[in-house]
């Protein structure tokens, strides 16, 4: 997904600003600090929490958790390697659109998909089921999208993007000359695709299963929607169910270790997934002929972007056509309290806004020390405040509530404890993107500006900014998109008349009010998509 | 003027009401709230013009939002100055949060949909004294201790069929029928995070202690009752026919027979030696440290005035408490049946307990 | 006074074993060009940054225009040291228009002032027509004048250039530097000029400064370095020497190609070595080969030819076009130097017999 361009190693030392190193210091704390004290609260909460929950619950999250984990993981790999294969390797017709089509679905959350496809697939009740009983005249089994299966297959159809364009940016970059020269050795195409295309992908597969693998521990809204309970969700239910605190930050401490463990497997893999950067000598391999496989490809490719696409949009653009017709469902998704529908929409935006400028302005001194002054200590603080990836939404809402309301009870209650959620949970993507930024950088831009006359202040405003903000703006872009989404926290967190688009589908949703949740659902996909839309624009699949 | 004049009346009217429909109170005065050592005010003098009533009103509500919304629009249609800020969760989400906040407290009234809550909020202290007027008709048993909270309407637990695969005599009588293996998989109910759920599991620890409790939900368990999130879910479900059979409270069999779907009622465990109808309250209590209490004040009292009363009724087919307001016509009224009787201040004690047990079985 | 002083500077990454630059002194005159040449990763840049300021020295000290700029407690950063560098990728603000760019080192100034200045600059590289233009619309040759100008346009008080044509083509390679070399002059700016390039380094230094491992070989004048080296390693990076054993005797050196009547400094019996180029060596075809001609290079104006003697040891000699002598014939070849050679005991140059010492030359 990134182009790296490493620099040849100049020493970057001019003289390690202290002002620098105490700004990315602080940023390092501020991530750090809800982490420590749920981690404290976890191994204080006594052992009779630890002994209830050791003999009822924990065995069976640990084993739901990790099991669906591990499905969605590998459905998404499975389906996102293989539609990139299809799309970037072959002779597939339409292959530009359905590129879109099978990365839009990231502007999807899994909830709202889940929402649908419930609709859609629920046994006896649901619209697909009901059709065939009425065709064959009589009951016909069908998959239920509840229990483990169904949110396994709802979650790799909300997922697979991931892999997909990180394993179609790889596809991409594969020179021909890699697999003309396999030809050579006497091995046909199909041989080739074993032996040298695909061991090529490994590092872009694992670093996108990677990102699926964290993205499922912190699911919130499409296991509670599916009725299976993971850790996310249990400590959902211990949080808003019991008055008692210590159960819940016990499941947070256990489910932050298993993050981290994924995470850490993450970082020592992401180093190798870089390397996926075009040379001038880089040469398009050749598309791979279908031939009489071209027609059921066309036919996988079309299910994969129906079901994760076209279907929910579809649907969601129905329910919003019909309750927009109905008087008295408008007038109920018009109103809450005395907040109406723009209400919904602005603080969605804006409170994504702001979190998206905050996380890359504190993402900026860190990347600036762990990119210019590569240390021991300065890659340290860029790889803890990053932290967040591990830490699902719920758990940052806890450490918040906990913290907030005892250290700085101005700020709970108002929607900057929402931003600052924001903030925290996806200052990795903000940090991300800094530092990949800034790694194109030449330094020698900045010692040209310093030799100009300009202090190291001036030059990260004249020269560095200027020159980083396309790749600044596509980590705000990032981090709008995932907060846009972002459902757990924003429920927990949320002031009175502070609710999101995602918080308004969520309650009617739960509700069974599907018509009443659509034009926001709607609304929250096309918003999502039009940030996508840029980030798309940047990779070179899509250029 | 005008407006301050058509309250007054209103406001008489309501008194007169009340006090001819509810003849049958014997206690008008709470016995609790005159030990309270903080200042029970009279109604009087709190209903204060619609117009001086201003400002932000926060309201963390338990209820379902549809069933809620007509009834603030109501409000805020009489009181236009104030500005209503809407939190809706589940009730123990809500409580959690009000406990939170208790030593910076961010809300002015809490509604719920059962007793047990505003109970539990009560003994945390989360809520300040207040008795409107329409407290002196309504039954004791719903008004909190001290003051603390009222009940707004009632609500019984039944069993609601869908009557194109079940007839009246086949449906079930009883909630202990809901275990019995020829209703497999026909079973539609709500979760284990569902306020009324949680409130009918406490209600039954009490009532028939908590082994019983256990085995009759392992039981809907084995016999494949599936959970939804809500009871719209549940009626909606029976009434399109995926399930034969649901437990809900009275109101969505109604919601869902107002939509023409061919549901039917029962009144459950009514037989000699059954535990009787299970009964639940929505309940409101004005929060203490509230920033605007004289809204809150004015909301409760909306709440419990005739008008408050009758679009609960009519809108949502809910019990009025208030003595007098009329039921919706189609409405069963529940003078015939046998309730069930639950010492609140008990379960509301239990909660955890209620938890730990639902925690404990795994219940969805 | 001088423009630059360094005394005894050494600078170690953290990351490295060995020092980058180890104890260095120098000085540079005003209005003079020092080229700091060298294989890469003997130092010479960072010798470069050290003086730029953008390394900061682990000991020893630094004055420009008799200022310290840097020693083991003061540190003077690079925006205050007013000096002027030209990267090696140029390093143009893309941000910014070559006239801007060219205008960024003049803050400070009045605006009309800034930008006469800079028109000047532009001008004085012969592209006034591309101030407008931004960078990526410019050729190789192109963004290194700009990168001058604007290294210039501030007027430093010393110009330093790291591999500043390492980017450009051969034969652009060839025009630039003559034209640079020809601004510099121009303005008389005292510059500090990188490169591993022996030919570059001595087309452009007033004096060199040859680099290895961190330490200065030899510091002087072009001529003296190429005919004076100071150590065998000089004389094989600038000259393209070959080196032959010889012994030294009392009436000459004895190698495998005769006797040297070079007195030298040095016992007799001593073992050294003599640097021999291709021009100090010829061969014909007489009685007594004591070569064999290996291989035959065209270069142009002249023959090179590439000879094993009978030790095996292999030597290079330069021949005129006037004759054509193929691989693999035996001959007689000779030291035709015309003037003394160099000679090395263990890698470092021997002095004469009579000569006292290099005027214009340390050595390390």
């Amino acid at each position: 997904m990134q182009r790296w361009k490493n620099f040849p190693h100049i020493p970057k030392h001019i003289h390690i600003s202290p002002r620098l190193f105490l700004a990315a210091g602080l940023v390092a704390l501020f991530v750090a600090i809800p982490l420590v004290y749920i981690f404290f609260r976890a191994f204080t909460g006594g052992t009779e929490v630890w002994m209830r929950l050791l003999q009822t619950r924990i065995w069976k999250l640990l084993a739901n958790t990790i099991l669906l984990t591990i499905a969605v993981t590998s459905g998404a790999a499975l389906v996102g390697v293989s539609m990139a294969f299809l799309t970037e390797r072959t002779n597939l017709p339409g292959r530009q659109l359905f590129r879109w089509m099978l990365a839009l679905p990231l502007a999807i959350p899994a909830y709202i998909g889940g929402i649908v496809h419930l609709t859609l697939l629920r046994p006896r009740g649901g619209v697909i089921p009901q059709l065939l009983e009425n065709w064959f005249g009589q009951p016909v089994p069908t998959p239920s999208p509840l229990g483990f299966w169904g949110a396994a297959f709802i979650l790799t159809l909300f997922t697979y993007p991931y892999v997909y364009l990180l394993s179609a940016a790889a596809f991409r970059s594969l020179n021909a000359s890699l697999e003309e020269a396999s030809r050579t050795f006497g091995r046909n195409s199909w041989h080739t695709l074993w032996e040298v295309t695909l061991p090529a992908l490994r590092p872009g597969l694992m670093a996108g299963a990677l990102l699926v693998a964290l993205d499922i521990l912190a699911e919130y809204g499409t296991v509670a929607l599916l009725r299976y309970e993971t850790f996310s969700s249990a400590i959902f239910v211990q949080l808003s169910g019991r008055y008692d605190r210590s159960a819940a930050s016990v499941l947070s401490g256990i489910l932050i270790t298993i993050a981290i463990i994924i995470l850490w497997g993450e970082l020592r893999l992401q180093g190798q997934a870089r390397y996926t950067q075009l040379d001038s000598q880089w040469r398009p391999s050749v598309p791979l002929p279908l031939n009489r496989w071209k027609i059921p490809a066309l036919l996988l490719v079309l299910l994969v972007a129906s079901a994760s696409l076209l279907v929910p949009v579809f649907v969601l653009g129905y329910w919003s056509i019909t309750a927009l017709l109905d008087p008295e469902t408008l007038s109920s998704i018009m109103r809450s309290g005395s907040q109406n529908f723009g209400n919904y929409v602005w603080n969605s935006l804006w409170s994504s806004a702001l979190a998206a400028f905050a996380a890359v302005v504190l993402s900026l001194p860190v990347a600036l020390l762990s990119v210019r002054y590569p240390s021991k200590l300065s890659k340290a603080i860029s790889r803890f405040s990053q932290i967040g990836y591990a830490i699902p939404g719920v758990v940052v809402a806890l450490s918040l509530v906990l913290l907030v309301n005892q250290f700085l009870p101005f700020l709970y209650a108002t929607p900057l404890i929402v931003v600052m959620a924001y903030v925290l949970r996806h200052m990795p993507q903000a940090i991300r993107a800094s530092e990949s930024a800034l790694n194109q950088l030449s330094p020698s831009m900045e010692e040209a500006s310093r030799t100009l006359g300009r202090t190291s202040l001036q030059t990260i405003f004249q020269v560095i900014l200027p020159l980083i903000l396309p790749g600044l703006m596509a980590g705000a872009a990032l981090v709008f998109l995932t907060s846009l989404k972002e459902l757990p926290a924003t429920l927990l967190l949320r002031p009175a008349g502070f609710d999101t688009l995602a918080v308004r589908v969520w309650i009617w949703a739960e509700e069974g009010f599907y018509t009443q949740a659509a034009p926001a659902a709607l609304l929250l996909v096309l918003a999502s998509a039009w940030p996508l839309y840029f980030l798309l624009r940047r990779e070179k699949i899509f250029k | 003027m005008q407006v301050i004049r058509k309250l007054f009346i209103l406001l008489i009217a309501v008194l007169v009401l009340s006090a001819c429909g509810a003849p049958s109170v014997t206690e008008p005065a709470s016995p609790v709230g005159t030990e309270a050592p903080v200042v029970t005010e009279e109604a009087a003098v709190t209903e204060v013009p619609a117009a001086v009533v201003e400002g932000d009103l926060v309201i963390y509500s338990g209820r379902s939002e549809q069933l809620i919304q007509p009834v603030l629009d109501a409000f805020q249609a009489k009181y236009p100055n104030v500005k209503i800020l809407l939190k809706s969760g589940q009730n123990s989400a809500l409580a959690n949060a009000l406990i939170e906040e208790q030593s910076n407290p961010q809300s002015d009234v809490f509604i719920t949909t059962e007793i047990f809550t505003v109970q539990s909020m009560y003994q945390q202290g989360i809520f300040q004294s207040y008795r409107p007027a329409a407290a002196d008709v309504l039954p004791a048993e719903f008004i909190g201790p001290e003051n603390s909270w009222v009940g707004i309407t009632r609500r019984a637990r039944v069993i609601m069929y869908n009557t194109e695969l079940v007839s009246a005599e086949e449906a079930p009588k009883s909630i202990f029928e809901l275990t019995d293996p020829k209703w497999k998989g026909q079973i539609a109910a709500a979760g284990s995070t569902n306020g009324g759920m949680q409130a009918q599991i406490a209600a039954m620890s009490q009532l028939l202690g908590e082994v019983d409790t256990q085995e009759w939900l392992v039981g809907l368990m084995a016999n494949e009752v599936t959970f939804f999130g809500g009871h719209t879910d549940v009626r909606k479900a029976v009434g399109a026919g995926e399930f034969k059979i649901g437990l809900v409270n009275h109101y969505y069999y109604y919601l869902e027979l107002a939509e023409g779907s061919p549901v039917g009622i029962v009144f459950p465990d009514q037989g000699e030696g059954e535990i009787g109808l299970i009964t639940n309250a929505t309940a409101a209590g004005i929060v203490k440290g509230a920033k605007n209490t004289p809204a809150a004040q004015a909301f409760i009292d909306f709440l419990l005035s005739t008008e408050g009363q009758k679009l609960f009724a009519e809108l949502n087919y809910e019990y009025p408490l208030v003595p007098g307001v009329a039921l919706h016509p189609e409405v069963q009224a529940l003078d015939g049946y046998r309730l069930a009787e639950v010492n609140v201040a008990e379960a509301a004690l239990n909660i955890d307990e209620t938890l730990n047990l639902i925690e404990t079985i795994g219940l969805p | 006074m001088n423009a630059l002083e360094l005394h005894h500077v050494s600078k170690k990454f953290p990351s490295a074993n060995t020092p980058a630059v180890n104890d260095i002194s120098l000085t540079l005159r005003t209005g003079e060009i020092l080229a700091l040449v060298g294989p890469s990763g003997c130092g010479k840049t960072t010798t470069l940054r050290l003086v730029a300021g953008l390394e900061r020295p682990d000991s020893g000290s630094l004055h420009i225009k008799g200022q310290l700029v840097a020693d083991d407690r003061h540190f003077t950063p690079p925006e205050k040291r007013g000096v002027g560098m030209v990267f090696q990728d140029h390093a143009l603000f893309p941000h910014l228009t070559v006239f801007e760019n060219v205008k960024f080192g003049l803050k400070g100034q009045p605006s009309a002032k800034a930008r006469e200045t800079a028109a000047s600059m532009l001008k004085l590289v012969g592209l006034e027509n591309f101030g407008e233009r931004y960078p990526h619309q410019l050729s190789g040759g192109e963004r290194q004048r700009v990168a001058l100008a604007r290294a210039l346009a501030p007027h430093p008080v010393l110009v330093l250039m790291d591999e500043p044509f390492s980017s450009l083509d051969a034969d652009l390679r060839h025009e630039v530097r003559e034209q640079v070399r020809g601004i510099l002059k121009a303005m008389s700016a005292t510059a500090v000029f990188v490169t591993h390039d022996q030919e570059e380094a001595l087309f452009m230094g007033d004096r060199l400064a040859v680099f290895k491992n961190g330490h200065l070989e030899q510091v002087g004048l072009p001529e003296e370095i190429f005919h004076d080296s100071a150590t065998r390693f000089v004389a094989e990076f600038m000259g393209d020497s070959d080196f032959l054993p010889g012994i030294v005797q009392n009436d000459g050196i004895q190698t495998e190609l005769g006797l040297i009547p070079q007195k030298l400094n040095v016992p007799a019996n001593t073992s050294v070595e003599i640097a021999l180029r291709a021009d100090d060596v010829d061969f014909d075809q007489s009685n007594h080969p004591n070569a064999l001609v290996l291989a035959r290079f065209f270069r142009g104006a002249y023959y090179q030819y590439r000879l094993r003697l009978a030790s095996g040891k292999l030597i290079h000699a330069f021949k005129p076009h006037t004759k054509t002598i193929s691989p693999g014939t035996s001959v007689h070849a000779f030291i035709s130097a015309g003037h003394k050679v160099t000679v090395f005991q263990d890698g470092v140059a021997v002095e004469d017999g009579n000569a006292a010492s290099r005027p214009n030359s340390t050595r390390s």
